[in-house]
């Protein structure tokens, strides 16, 4: 091969010992062309590496533009081999090429074989799975090495306990030059001998058998424009598969007639946790953190180097770390990498040497250092006039204005919704998860200690927004425009009450002013003709709540009190018809839609809404038809309201559990009157004594056959709160009352403190 | 027969230590009996290059003692930390054979250790006949491994009173004990250092202050991670032992001890090993010790009191006592564990029978 213009360069990605003998290989070789292993529908997007905008890690995102979850994401990180190789290529002017096969065939295949997937191997199947468009789904192509990895044959032969630790003793925390290369090919070769076809399935077999061609295709094409030293740049597995270039005939043939997609490409940026393994990427790596590490630190000056980063952020987190610790760390590690007979220390090393020295042995601190520093939590970037959909440079614009930077560590954001700022940021932040674009996810609101103004989301900046984003680019252009027709188009589709109600909701709380009216509309024309009980129920508690909360976010809500108005009289009216000859399973839906409806409507006392639904309940309470759960329900929450006294429930009680009813609606009755609250029942001395009295006043007859039934409705209760029952009946019933009532309190002497407390208090004038 | 009831461990593995010497070729660090790299072989055992096999001391991760070995070579002293019966004295003194080929400079922490005995006393005798001098100076055994370039060790630092503790705060730091009443001081030789240990789990411990743990490189020393981990140890160190007590029984059977094993495992995570039940934990520790325990005392009972074979009834009333601690709730946690867990098991009826009578 000695006249061959092929070098090859077998990497592995991500590797930055690669990285470094790359580039020092290229140095030397000084090549006319680069072959770089990546997607040529990338080609154009090359030229954007000479903008300094473009700080990796970014990834090449390459999608359908008509079905945005079809795409393939190909991450670069600085010390990515191919990103330097590309770098290398631009700032020398140099034709530089991906040329691996492109993503257009690929997903055209992907879908085309879909019907073949079925006797693939399950794992198989799951990451090739369209309904999930996260990098664990679509991605780099080597997302089945890992599971398979030679690499691993190699380092558990050479004695170490996986591929990833002798990888990185042996390359990326050396720094060796050109040798590199030609061993990787040769062990390459020997593994792809050794394993055969056996250890790929014969989907991915033929696939892998179409890339090389591809690569071989465009090696060969390389060479006829005349270039006489061609760098190629790609993944150690393919080494020998491109180190001989058979007839074209065979490639031709196997690359003949694939099927096609449009597709387009574009940068995203991407994020060092996204790199890591634990993400779910398939060629991901363990430690970018250290990786990047590596890549910028002189080996003589690595393991101080990472122990005073692990010192900055210890103390930040008021951790106790001084420099005699640090010190000591160093030398513990350099111990540690002289007695496993290494060169100097590599990353398990310092890691033991931290732990013991700084952590103390502890976990807590070493998980902190794992997270920020070895996997390591940099975000890339890239430049405002890359060319993205226009809502992507919208939601940059409006990030910007409300001052929210996209992050990729997680992190917990507390709105004050009376500042103006704040509010703009909720309403960005519920606009984009109407898009679909879930960035921020609300923990809490209103019903905290800090009252209904506040608002807390925990935000997390993922790749696969940017796929999301241009999803819902077909929407409209900025993210205000596209979130009102997104809703509006959810409204028309959307055929349940809850459903509608819940885009209401929404969208009160996006402050989409123009898609209000179209969409209270429809619910107003929903509600109109809905004829099912629970979902006008259902739709109950939304409302009350926009309702409620309302004021504080200035929207307007008088819609919504109008479309209540009408939904509230009608539910109350049609709920008694609704009631009778229910399964039990439906009556327990019909348990919880009553329920979940109930609460809303006390709250927000409203005279005319609470007498018409005291009015259904009563019906429902004194109904021989309705089904016995509902009974007892409507029994209780009439009670609790106090619509309806103590002799009045314990009659209802008694009523229902006489003898001459069937043992199964009775315990249902029970069931529904207890509701599935044993606290209350412990803490309401009224609602004791009723059942107290009635259990108490049963004949031993009676007793002995409503037992079972007693029994079966307390079974709901947690165990803890059936013997905290227990202990309470064993108390005679009347003991507490009573004590209180006996204690005759002497005024005189009450008030002697009175003084000292004003003093304490600082009340004393 | 020798009349000594446990031997150093330098003494009952003075042929492996031999062996491990005459093979060494590595480089020493000053005034050690060995390299580092045969150090670490002596506690993990390991086959020699002559054919030598080398038991293994400690069974378990093979990092915790190279990062134990690798502090020693530097100026931190090591700090061994760990719930009761994790092996830390027993690395402890097995490090210190291995390094120096001493392992009794030994302080024996108390709430009664006193700063004589981490420095030096004084023979009251010769003091007021002659006055202070050398000879009526009692060296701490912290002393003499400074003056003689070994290891010392300190057993359970955290029961030692705070103050007291604190003497070793300058010690180790400057590495030299001043003797102002003479007007001298011992520096420390090279390959001095100390080995402490001390337990996480126990109450009225003295917490150590940050300054004197900045002198120590802490190893925590865990449960054994698997149970056939622990199986394996517990199996061994019966053996051995029985060995040294002169006990006749038969070697304990693998059975029994897996049994012992696996209900000390299941009580200590509070779930059975199946992951299916859910259990309460006791208020005792149930360490690999407790355990190696229980089995010597069936084996012991078998051997004096059975056939020599240790069977179910030899361990029952030891592995209650073990596990029973708190005669109110522990009581309560074995009950159940009896009835839901042995007695459910199919082979595990004898078990059953035997802890019953013990009821």
């Amino acid at each position: 091969m000695a006249d061959s213009p092929f070098h090859l360069f077998g990497i592995r990605h991500h590797g930055p010992g690669c990285a470094c003998s790359l580039l020092q290989a290229l140095e030397a070789l000084n090549p006319d062309c680069i072959l770089v292993e990546g997607p040529p529908e990338g080609q154009a997007l090359l030229e954007w590496l000479r903008d300094p905008e473009l700080v990796p890690p970014v990834a090449l995102l390459v999608y359908d533009p008509k079905d945005a979850r079809e795409a393939v994401f190909y991450p670069f990180a600085e010390f990515s081999p191919e990103w330097q190789a590309l770098r290398f290529g631009l700032e020398r002017g140099l034709p530089t090429r991906f040329f691996d096969l492109p993503v257009a065939h690929r997903l055209a295949l992907d879908a085309s074989s879909e019907p073949l997937v079925e006797d693939l191997e399950a794992s198989e199947t799951a990451a090739e799975d369209p309904e999930e468009p996260s990098e664990a789904g679509t991605e780099d192509p080597d997302n089945e090495q890992r599971r398979d990895d030679p690499l691993d044959w190699l380092g558990r032969a050479a004695g170490y306990s996986d591929g990833e630790s002798w990888w990185n003793h042996l390359v990326e925390e050396r720094g060796d030059g050109l040798h590199l290369f030609a061993a990787i090919r040769e062990a390459m070769t020997l593994v792809r001998e050794e394993s055969g076809d056996d250890h790929w399935t014969a989907h991915r077999r033929e696939h892998e058998a179409r890339r090389e061609a591809h690569m071989r295709k465009l090696m060969r094409q390389a060479r006829k424009e005349g270039f006489e030293r061609i760098a190629v740049v790609c993944g150690a597995w393919h080494v020998p598969a491109l180190a001989e270039l058979p007839s074209a005939t065979a490639d031709n043939a196997l690359l003949k007639s694939l099927p096609k997609r449009a597709v387009e490409a574009t940068w995203v940026p991407w994020s060092y946790p996204h790199l890591s393994t634990a993400s779910g990427y398939g060629a991901g790596i363990a430690s970018p953190g250290w990786y990047e590490h590596l890549w910028h630190s002189a080996p003589e000056r690595r393991a101080i180097g990472w122990v005073a980063q692990a010192a900055q952020l210890l103390r930040a987190e008021d951790l106790d770390c001084s420099s005699a610790h640090l010190i000591e760390a160093v030398r513990l590690a350099d111990a540690l990498a002289a007695m496993r007979e290494r060169p100097q220390p590599g990353l398990d090393e310092l890691d033991e040497a931290l732990r013991t020295v700084v952590c103390q042995g502890e976990e807590a601190p070493l998980r902190l250092i794992h997270r920020a520093l070895v996997i390591g939590e940099r975000q890339g970037r890239i430049p405002d006039q890359t060319p993205v959909v226009p809502l992507q440079r919208d939601i940059t614009e409006r990030q910007r204005a409300v001052r929210l930077k996209p992050e990729a560590s997680r992190k917990t954001l507390d709105l004050d919704l009376r500042k103006p700022t704040d509010l703009a940021r909720s309403h960005l932040l519920h606009r984009l998860s109407l898009l679909g674009i879930d960035w921020g996810e609300v923990q809490r609101t209103g019903r905290s200690v800090k009252g209904t103004f506040h608002e807390v989301w925990t935000l997390q900046w993922e790749p696969r927004h940017a796929l999301a984003i241009i999803k819902a680019g077909r929407w409209g252009n900025s993210v205000e425009e596209a979130a009102t027709r997104r809703v509006i188009d959810a409204a028309e589709h959307a055929d349940t009450l809850p459903a509608l109600c819940e885009l209401v909701d929404r969208l009160l709380l996006a402050d989409l002013q123009a898609a209000i009216v179209p969409v209270t509309r429809r619910l107003e024309d929903q509600a109109a003709v809905a004829g099912d009980v629970p979902q006008m129920l259902g739709a109950i508690p939304p409302l009350t709540s926009i309702l409620r909360y309302g004021n504080v976010r200035q929207t307007d809500s008088g819609l919504v009190a109008h479309v209540l108005a009408g939904l509230v009289p009608r539910a109350a009216l049609a709920l008694p018809g609704a009631c009778t000859a229910l399964d039990d399973e439906a009556a327990g839906a019909m348990r919880a839609a009553i329920q979940g409806a109930d609460r809303p409507l006390r709250l927000l006392q409203d005279a005319e809404f609470e007498q018409a639904w005291s009015q259904a309940l009563m019906s429902l309470a004194e109904s021989a038809t309705c089904h016995a759960l509902i009974g007892g329900l409507a029994a209780r929450l009439l009670f609790d309201a106090q619509q309806a006294d103590l002799e009045t429930t314990a009659r209802r009680l008694s009523l229902a559990l006489s003898l001459a009813n069937d043992p199964a609606p009775a315990a249902a009755w029970l069931e529904g009157f207890l509701n599935q609250s044993a606290l209350v029942l412990l803490h309401d001395p009224s609602l004791w004594a009723l059942v107290d009295d009635w259990v108490a006043g049963l004949s031993e007859e009676h007793f002995v056959r409503v037992l079972p039934l007693v029994r079966r409705a307390f079974s709901a209760f947690a165990p803890a709160e059936r013997r905290q029952l227990g202990e309470r009946a064993r108390r005679p019933a009347s003991v507490a009352p009573l004590a209180m009532a006996d204690t005759a309190i002497d005024l005189a002497r009450a008030e002697r403190p009175i003084p000292l407390l004003q003093r304490l208090l600082g009340l004393a004038p | 027969m020798n009349q000594i009831l446990r031997q150093h461990a330098e003494q009952s593995f003075a042929e492996e230590l031999d062996a491990l010497k005459q093979s060494d070729n590595r480089q020493r660090p000053p005034n050690w009996a060995m390299s580092p790299w045969a150090v670490a072989t002596y506690l993990l055992g390991g086959r020699l290059d002559n054919g030598f096999e080398v038991s293994p001391k400690y069974i378990g991760s093979r990092r915790l003692i190279e990062t134990a070995i690798a502090t020693l070579t530097t100026d931190r002293a090591l700090l061994l930390f760990g719930v009761p019966g994790t092996a830390k004295s027993w690395v402890s003194e097995h490090l210190a054979a291995a390094v120096c080929g001493d392992s009794t400079l030994l302080i024996q922490g108390t709430a009664g250790t006193s700063e004589e005995q981490l420095r030096y006393g004084w023979n009251y005798a010769e003091l007021l006949s002659k006055g202070p001098s050398t000879q009526a100076l009692v060296q701490s055994p912290l002393m003499r491994a400074m003056e003689q370039g070994k290891i010392a060790r300190v057993e359970e630092l955290t029961r030692i009173p705070a103050d007291v503790q604190d003497t070793l705060i300058t010690l180790l730091s400057e590495k030299s004990l001043p003797v102002p009443e003479l007007g001298t001081e011992v520096q420390a030789v090279r390959g001095f250092n100390a080995i402490a240990t001390a337990n996480n789990r126990d109450k009225g411990i003295n917490e150590l202050s940050s300054a004197l743990k900045r002198r120590f490189n802490t190893v925590v020393l865990p449960l054994p991670s698997s149970a056939d981990e622990e199986v394996a140890i517990v199996s061994k160190r019966v053996a051995e032992l029985g060995r040294a007590l002169d006990l006749p029984a038969e070697p304990p059977a693998l059975k029994e001890v897996q049994r012992v094993v696996r209900i000390f495992r299941e009580l200590r995570n509070g779930q059975t090993e199946d992951g299916k039940t859910k259990l309460k934990a006791p208020s005792a520790t149930l360490s690999t010790a407790e355990a190696i325990s229980v089995i010597n005392n069936g084996v012991a009972l078998a051997a004096h009191f059975g056939d020599g074979v240790m069977r179910a009834g030899d361990i029952a009333s030891s592995l209650i006592g073990a596990i029973v601690k708190d005669p109110v709730q522990d009581a309560l946690v074995w009950r159940e564990y009896q009835e839901t867990v042995i007695k459910e098991r199919g082979d595990w009826k004898d078990l059953y029978r035997a802890c019953r009578d013990h009821d």
